[in-house]
């Protein structure tokens, strides 16, 4: 797979400005973890150079672990991008009390879906986004309440308050 | 604002629904004239919250329910998702299981892509088209059912391999069947590159650039059609992909006609691997144990979806439950790209426009609401579909 | 059924050549809660020749305001549940309403999830449940046939009630 290690040998190399820590975990994928803030920048990087699409934004809820305060729990934002048969998953970890990333829209608009539903599923607020506006939850879903959170087992109340038919 | 005489918006909702509301999930235009200047979309109509039951049921529970995530393309999700979990739990999946599931994974590319082709030509009025594609879509549902058991969601993957064999009695049943569509599907062919009405309708139409469909993200057929060479069973060989290579089918025009084009030569490139799994399916087991608990870990499982590609996360804790599952189905790429490709096209185009991509929601009835300054007035989707056709035959 | 409750000599001939009307020539309107589609598809090859669901008359259109039936499928999302009711308001009276799909049986292997409602019945009335992950086409006309048997006898089929053979092959009691 030479191919695939050499590609993930130049993502690599473009990221090193910022790269806080690099992991192989299988042998086709690299994992980046990068400072929040420093997330577009490397995207602008990876476009630049043509390397890969965008594939997919995964969210991890990692609450705090048992006995420390629990809103030291963070959310991971994964980046994944596509070349060939090489993955490269982008990683930033936002803590719940500044859960904030910037939006990629001006580097990728079609971004925009992706960066929706992770911020609507995980309580993200996703800096100078072109639309914020729900795009699977129902208008009348509770604010604050992020279904992908791990904190959450299902809304008290049932659906619109409506009543039956017939 | 009073100078934009004839800005208007029409609001393509994902779902039918009453005139009476305001704020419908939907696909909206914003129209000046007869030109579509602007298109967003907005879903959850079929958001059921899989991902996160995915977390309370264990894993095995999850084939049933990912295989759910959709009628159409089921056996890709289920396929996606046990791949991963083989991956994690570090499992050798015979070569006859492999063989098998891919089999089945391409019988089910025949019927999505005659079903998209019958769909897609009833959008734009061609009726007849629509009857034979779906009669002979038949073809391949018999099949899939004498295989499986059942017409939909065949089940056919269980961690470890699957759960039925192809007999000889099928072998040849299958090849009948794709002897049977070879030359029908040569029929359509010709129907979609020389008829005139067709044409009109199509080409020229919904033009994505090579450097568009790579920058919007656009993956498979959509993608193909603009000549991106991105196929996920060449780029990154899954199941029995390594032993039974893929041609990858493109077309540099671009257009809605090109899309056509690619689907029906797919199907053509899809009788020839059915074929040829079926002379060489390697003999041997069904599938290996597996054990309840699966090894903590992430993965990436990316499989080639009748749409595009299908990218599953999956992370497990080392327990019977997963700790993530995270699924991107291709037509959320692919909405990406029409909503974008839309502006500067005409109103009429919007209904083959969106068939173009073969999107994966679910609904054939959708209304259309037409906002003309402060007033509001409702179109119901055939009639939208039917001002397209008839527009063309003026 | 209100509009029988107005007593006249001709109230109830007038009633049975409605019904006959409807009997043999329902229009039906499909809707999909949130369903994966399965069912859908499925319900529209009954469109096709090899099922033909036509030949008994059934018609589907896209106007909830001229349908008899409402074909439903899906567990009803939150999004959905409301759009489900809307439509079945828009329908004249009276009205029927086909599940279609284990989803809406009983939520089916969505059960339990946040987003859905579950049960159609818990939305709209329902009168005939047609299980199934999805059910055939000729599960569903035979589901759909039922209903016209039912309102020829003015009550629902019984639960249970074995399927009739000749109506399962189209060769319908003339």
């Amino acid at each position: 797979m030479n191919d695939t290690s050499s590609l993930l040998g130049q993502a690599e190399l473009i990221l090193r400005p910022w790269a806080a820590d690099y992991t192989h975990p299988e042998a086709d994928r690299l994992d980046v973890l990068l400072p929040p803030e420093a997330l577009k920048i490397a995207v602008r990087a990876l476009q630049k150079a043509r390397w890969g699409y965008f594939a997919a934004l995964t969210g991890l809820d990692l609450p705090a672990p048992a006995g420390a305060k629990p809103e030291d729990g963070h959310i991971e934002g994964l980046y994944h991008f596509c070349e060939g048969a090489a993955v490269l998953t982008l990683r930033v970890r936002l803590p719940y009390a500044r859960a904030q990333v910037e939006s990629l829209c001006e580097v990728i608009p079609s971004a925009l879906l992706y960066e929706r539903e992770f911020s609507e599923m995980y309580g993200v607020d996703v800096l100078q986004s072109p639309m914020k506006t729900r795009l699977l939850l129902a208008d009348d879903w509770p604010e604050d309440v992020y279904p992908m959170r791990k904190s959450f087992s299902g809304l008290q109340e049932p659906p619109a308050a409506e009543v039956k038919v017939g | 604002m009073d100078n934009q005489v004839e800005a208007r918006k029409f609001i393509v909702p994902i779902g039918p629904q009453h005139p009476a509301l305001k704020e419908p999930g939907h696909f909206e235009f914003s129209v000046e004239g007869e030109v579509v200047t602007g298109a967003s979309v907005r879903l959850g109509y079929v958001h059921r919250g899989i991902e996160k039951a995915a977390e309370s049921r264990n894993w095995t529970q999850n084939l049933y329910l990912f295989e759910r995530i959709c009628g159409i393309c089921s056996h890709v999700h289920a396929t996606a998702l046990t791949l991963g979990v083989e991956k994690l739990a570090n499992l050798q999946v015979p070569p006859r299981a492999q063989a098998i599931r891919t089999l089945m994974g391409e019988l089910e590319r025949i019927h999505s892509h005659l079903l998209w082709l019958g769909v897609a030509a009833h959008e734009g009025g061609f009726d007849t088209l629509f009857m034979y594609s779906w009669r002979d879509r038949e073809t391949v549902m018999d099949l899939l059912e004498s295989i499986s058991g059942n017409r939909v969601h065949y089940s056919a993957n269980i961690i470890g391999g699957v759960k039925f064999d192809i007999d000889d009695q099928r072998k040849d049943a299958i090849l009948r069947g794709m002897d049977f569509l070879e030359p029908r599907t040569r029929h359509y062919l010709d129907v979609v590159t020389g008829d005139r009405t067709f044409i009109a309708r199509t080409r020229g139409i919904g033009g994505m650039t090579r450097e568009q469909a790579e920058l919007l993200g656009a993956v498979g057929p959509t993608a193909r059609a603009s000549g991106v060479t991105r196929d996920v069973r060449v780029d990154s060989p899954y199941a029995a992909y390594p032993d039974f290579p893929v041609n990858v089918v493109t077309d540099e025009g671009g257009d809605l006609a090109a899309r056509f084009v690619v689907r029906i030569k797919e199907l053509f490139e899809t009788y020839r691997l059915v074929r040829e799994i079926l002379a060489k399916l390697p003999p041997g087991e069904l599938a290996v144990r597996a054990l309840r608990r699966v090894p903590a870990g992430e993965t990436v499982s990316r499989v080639e979806a009748p749409r595009g590609e299908l990218f599953y996360f999956l992370k497990s804790a080392g327990a019977d439950k997963p700790d993530r599952v995270k699924v991107r189905t291709p037509s959320l790429c692919n909405w990406a790209t029409v909503t974008q490709v839309a502006v500067g096209h005409k109103l009429a185009d919007m209904p083959m426009l969106l068939s173009g991509i073969d999107p994966c929601f679910s609904c054939n009835d959708r209304l259309v609401r037409v906002n003309r300054g402060r007033d509001s007035e409702l179109m119901s989707w055939e009639a939208l579909r039917r001002y397209g056709i008839e527009y063309y035959q003026k | 059924m209100t509009e029988m409750t107005v007593s006249s000599p001709w109230q109830a001939l007038l009633d049975k050549i409605r019904d006959w009307a409807r009997i043999n020539s329902p229009w039906a309107i499909h809707y999909n809660s949130g369903s994966c589609n399965g069912c859908d598809i499925e319900i529209l090859a009954t469109l096709t020749p090899r099922y033909d669901m036509e030949r008994f008359g059934v018609k589907l259109q896209g106007s909830p305001r001229h349908a008899d039936i409402l074909i439903c499928t899906g567990p009803v999302t939150r999004l959905s549940r409301e759009r489900l009711l809307r439509t079945y308001e828009q329908m004249p009276e009276p009205k029927f309403v086909v599940a279609v799909g284990s989803c809406g049986l009983s939520g089916g292997v969505f059960r339990g999830c946040y987003n859905i409602v579950g049960d159609i019945s818990e939305v709209v009335p329902v009168d005939v449940y047609i299980p199934g992950c999805p059910p055939r086409p000729e599960a569903i006309i035979y589901g759909v046939v039922q209903l016209l048997e039912s309102l020829k006898n003015k009550a629902p089929a019984a639960a249970g009630q074995l399927p009739d053979s000749d109506a399962l092959s189209g060769k319908e009691n003339q």
